[in-house]
């Protein structure tokens, strides 16, 4: 085993525990390995095994559900509840973390299900891509009754569970619209009325007022994107157009008149002055939060319940409104994400699996509690008529929240196409923006060398 | 095997020829038999993989079927922008971090076996103890050291009056914190293999080359270096092939970042596989990487090698 011990090779101790992301360190060379035994597995999976998991009964069993953060904290919080109506089903809820999460789920589906969870929570820009590279890998959730629930959700979201209509990959839970959460104090110093600001161009002026009078930002962004969230807030200035990375033919449209009119937004932030740097992801989010370097938090729904949680000194002092639009009188709502529960196809335990998941995701009850615990919207309509999301809210300074995010969830939205390739796309896009943000190029430029390469990497058409 | 038999039974009566021929038929089976549980598992765990990622890597996965294609991921890859950028940036911190890495463990070496120092051991366990260190758990360490606006070491410059320094987010930064980070994580490892052969070198040597007049220079040109060589060799192998495979120090610093100026062809391949799940292209880039290995390791041994 020598050849393992080589001075920075993580040898094989490492890659045996710690599974995926460290698996393809210990690839290459005298050390093939890691990858090559996941990967060696994907094409057995592929061959049928995806799909072995037998329903079992709907009211007995034991389940293990993975989820992160908050969200698990939450569906652990359910169990005592479920239990009450199903004595006999035992749930572990297990805290995976994001965005280890993806790794996991990955090396499971491509071991053909070894080791999965029973019920997954995954990420609507996960979603796609599995199902279509994992085959099986879901169960299909139709043939134990998810179609009855149908019409249950905010719009557009059923046609990201079941694309084609028949097949149900999985069942919505978050429904997240796009906000603008902002240090209201802030912008009263600097004598400006953020509920007036109707555009984009408007807000920036307003940012050049509040960092000469304040001196804070006007918001944040990962510059060299250390996560792939970083191009959260270009995706949002793309939604608020009613484009995205693909159109509904899955074709390449990241170099669209609309992304280089969102991303010109962002570089002239930018060269204003007016962007912090988040380097360094959430915890750079966390801190800058905690600072107050930046005035406005242009993040979606479930970001409130963190604002509360992280600066309970502050309240009073925010205030949250819809953003303002691209263009004048362009749309402000957007539904920039959401998250779903779904079943391991390998899961011996399908039928209890989706007891767990029709109770978490389709009772009322469940979501408003989930909502009160995280301020984690779901994708229920029926949840909204509990008077939970119609409470003024002291912390926002008396603004009913709920109410102005349920407006932007009922407003006609455009139906966005995540596509299998949307982990490349947005490698492209972050990589284009730290391009504009840290070395001044050109938003057209770095965004037609972006599609170009999407388009001939995944061998999709590019449409401008 | 089989004709021996019933002439070992005509020959019992012979106690001594008995045993010899006994041991002549286990001795050949026998460390087959010794040797068969590490050639299974090896099989099972390296041979079948590696032979099976080569299959892979020529094919491409369309709709989760697997289509056979040929060469088209190796072509692919000639063609990628990407696969060019991973392996220049790891062709930097192999031409650059790995020779002052190795002069400095060099270095650390000689002053650690220097009798004029006190509580050797003392040095020894600290310089060494970076490598006991998880990975990721340094790698976390550094990112949050070296944050640009919330970090300490740039909070320390600011006291002395320089303005923050990009540690993470600028790319030339981005490539030197990489190294200082490799650098302070595996320097130790490599000093304490070149002390260990260091103290193999005949103090005679050193006696004898005091005698014709050598100085403490001459001696370590003259005298160390040679000694050195083969652990040199190791060293420089073992760090040549830990560069080329690189992966967790970006991966958890920089994310291959800023704009790829941190990507590795380690980092890129993990994104192949698991950020795109294009499982045979990231095959064809571990096959690319397992050649440049290998071509570069036989260059090192025939350059560094023993000259007989």
């Amino acid at each position: 085993m020598t050849d393992q011990q080589s001075g920075r090779q993580p040898g094989r101790r490492q890659v045996l525990r710690g599974g995926g992301a460290l698996a393809a360190a210990g690839l290459g060379g005298l050390g093939l390995t890691g990858l090559t035994t996941l990967t060696g597995c994907s094409g057995s999976g592929d061959t049928g095994a995806g799909g072995s998991g037998a329903a079992g009964d709907p009211r007995k069993g034991k389940i293990t559900v993975w989820s992160w953060q908050g969200p698990a904290a939450e569906l652990k919080a359910l169990i005592p509840d479920f239990n009450k109506k199903y004595p006999d089903i035992q749930v572990t809820v297990e805290d995976i973390g994001n965005p280890a999460i993806w790794d996991k789920i990955t090396t499971g589906l491509a071991a053909g299900g070894q080791g999965l969870a029973d019920v997954l929570h995954i990420g609507v820009d996960y979603l796609p891509g599995y199902v279509e590279r994992f085959p099986g890998g879901l169960a299909d959730l139709a043939p134990l009754g998810a179609t009855a629930h149908k019409d249950a959700f905010a719009a557009g979201l059923w046609q990201t569970v079941s694309p084609d209509g028949k097949r149900v990959d999985a069942l919505p839970w978050e429904a997240n619209s796009a906000g603008f959460y902002y240090r209201h104090d802030l912008f009263e110093r600097a004598g400006v009325d953020v509920a007036a600001l109707q555009t984009w161009d408007e807000t920036i002026e307003a940012g050049k007022q509040l960092k000469a009078r304040t001196g804070a930002h006007l918001l944040g962004i990962d510059k060299p994107a250390s996560q792939p969230d970083a191009a959260n807030f270009f995706q949002m200035l793309l939604q608020l157009q009613g484009a995205f990375y693909f159109d509904l033919e899955g074709r390449v449209t990241l170099d669209s008149p609309e992304a280089v009119r969102a991303m010109t937004l962002i570089k002239t932030m930018n060269d204003a002055g007016l962007v912090s740097n988040l380097a360094g992801g959430w915890n750079a989010l966390m801190s800058s939060l905690k600072k107050g370097t930046a005035a406005v938090l242009p993040w979606p729904t479930w970001f409130g319940g963190i604002i509360e949680e992280q600066v309970p000194e502050e309240a009073g002092k925010w205030r949250v409104r819809l953003p303002p639009a691209v263009r004048r009188g362009g749309p402000t709502a957007a539904t920039v994400n959401s998250t779903h529960l779904a079943v391991a196809g390998s899961s011996k335990q399908q039928a209890a699996a989706w007891s767990f998941v029709e109770f978490a995701l389709t009772r009322p009850a469940s979501q408003v509690r989930i909502y009160r615990g995280k301020g984690i919207a779901p994708a229920l309509l029926k949840a909204y008529d509990d008077s939970v999301f119609h409470e003024p809210s002291a912390f926002f300074g008396g603004q009913r929240k709920g109410e102005i995010f349920l407006g932007a969830l009922k407003a006609p939205g455009s139906a966005v196409n995540y596509t299998a390739d949307y982990a490349r796309a947005l490698k492209l896009v972050t990589d284009a923006q730290s391009k504009v943000l840290l070395k001044g190029a050109d938003p057209a430029k770095v965004l037609g060398e972006a599609a170009s390469e999407l388009a001939r990497q995944t061998g999709r058409k590019n449409v401008r | 095997m089989t004709p021996s038999a019933p002439a070992a039974a005509v020959s019992r009566p012979s106690a001594p020829r008995l045993s010899a021929r006994r041991r002549g038929r286990w001795g050949t089976a026998a460390p087959y038999l010794f040797v068969l549980p590490a050639v299974l598992l090896f099989a099972g765990f390296k041979l079948y993989p590696i032979a099976w990622s080569f299959l892979l890597s020529l094919h491409r996965t369309v709709g989760g079927t697997e289509t056979f294609v040929g060469a088209d991921n190796y072509l692919r890859l000639a063609d990628d922008p990407l696969f060019w950028t991973a392996l220049r940036n790891t062709g930097v911190i192999l031409v650059v971090q790995v020779p002052l890495m190795l002069a400095l463990a060099t270095g650390l070496a000689v002053a650690l076996d220097s009798t004029l120092l006190r509580g050797r051991p003392v040095f020894r366990l600290g310089f060494f103890l970076p490598m006991v260190t998880g990975l990721v758990a340094y790698g976390i360490v550094f990112s949050v050291l070296l944050n640009e606006e919330y970090g300490l070491v740039n909070w320390l410059l600011g006291l002395v009056g320089i303005d923050p320094v990009p540690w993470l987010t600028e790319g030339l930064w981005a490539r030197i914190s990489l190294g200082l980070a490799l650098t302070w994580h595996y320097t130790g490892y490599n000093a304490v293999i070149l002390l260990a052969r260091l103290q193999t070198i005949p103090r005679e040597l050193y006696d004898a080359a005091a005698v014709d007049g050598a100085g403490a220079l001459g001696a370590f040109r003259h005298v160390t270096l040679p000694g050195l060589r083969p652990a040199l060799l190791l060293t420089t192998v073992l760090s040549t092939i830990g560069t080329l495979q690189l992966f967790d120090e970006p991966y958890v610093l920089t994310g291959g970042g800023p704009d790829n100026a941190t990507l590795t062809i380690g980092v890129y391949l993990y994104q192949n596989a698991f950020k795109y799940f294009d499982f045979g292209y990231a095959s064809a880039v571990a096959y690319a990487l397992t050649v440049l290995v290998g071509v570069l390791g036989l260059i090192q041994f025939r350059l560094l090698g023993e000259k007989s």
